[in-house]
């Protein structure tokens, strides 16, 4: 078993959460696991993802719709409901949620490596040569926000 | 007092200086260690320096190497705040010259908490009052 392999769907839930809790939400109890689904049901979805480096190689992908990602963006960046998300808002605010999930996963590898900077996309990264470890089905504010863990 | 929020993420930078605005501080920002090397070489003086570490061009901890190596920035109180949380990164910045360390996700109160301990929340705000 890798080391990858031991993470389990509770810790990377209890992670996001404390993210949200306290970077986005300012309060517990907004994301929460929820049912399974597929990525496939995301409508115009968009991808952030970090990779992990250490003696394994991981990813952590956040998979969204855009209009979750854009509400992501406001309560981030605390804008009121009506203030027009821009594109490099869009994409710096979802790419930081990313970097602090997946530096936080990062923590509990038995072996610490580095980190890439976040990439946010429309398009996920290719899965040529990786292997899903998990996919751990949240909703933030009733809208799914699905984190996936990949071996490289 | 004046602080400097080193953070490649404009997202994070408006956070830290929310926060630290909240505080009393007037905040000035960079997008990485590089730019915020030229605010210094430029003649900006600051009371704090808070620092990303995965940042491009030039890293946190390379910008604290780099002021730790100029005498004329000696007073700089340069905190990490940062998702670089195994113990090993932590003992890494402090023994360069880091002062204090802050993981993110952090809330403003634990924030607020480490200036304390640095002795840089503003007297009038540091008795028991909110921000």
């Amino acid at each position: 078993m890798s080391a990858l392999t031991a993470f389990d769907g509770t810790q990377v839930s209890a992670i996001a959460e404390e993210v949200f809790a306290a970077l986005i939400d300012g309060e517990p109890g907004h994301l929460y696991l929820t049912a399974p689904t597929s990525p496939s049901d995301l409508v115009d979805p968009l991808y952030a993802w970090v990779d992990m480096h250490a003696d394994v190689s991981g990813r952590v992908l956040l998979s969204v719709d855009t209009g979750t990602a854009h509400e992501l963006a406001r309560a981030l960046l605390r804008m009121g409901a009506e203030e027009p998300v821009e594109d490099e808002d869009l994409v710096d605010a979802f790419g930081e949620v990313a970097n602090v999930v997946g530096g936080n996963l990062k923590a509990l590898l038995p072996v610490q490596g580095t980190l890439t900077l976040p990439r946010v996309s429309a398009t996920p990264p290719s899965d040529e040569g990786t292997t899903l470890v998990d996919r751990i089905p949240l909703a933030w504010r009733g809208r799914s926000f699905d984190i996936s863990i990949w071996q490289l | 007092m004046r602080a400097l929020v080193i953070d490649d993420s404009r997202a994070m930078r408006r956070i830290v200086s929310g926060i630290l605005a909240g505080l009393g501080y007037e905040t000035a920002e960079a997008g990485d260690g590089r730019q915020a090397l030229d605010r210094l070489e430029a003649g900006e003086t600051f009371d704090l320096a808070c620092i990303d570490w995965n940042m491009p061009v030039m890293n946190g901890l390379e910008f604290v190497v780099a002021v730790r190596a100029n005498r004329a920035w000696r007073d700089l109180t340069m905190m990490m705040v940062t998702t670089e949380s195994e113990h090993g990164q932590i003992v890494r910045a402090l023994a360069a010259g880091a002062h204090e360390y802050l993981i993110k996700p952090f809330t403003p109160d634990a924030m607020r908490d480490k200036l304390e301990l640095l002795g840089l929340v503003p007297l009038s705000l540091s008795v028991g009052e909110p921000a």
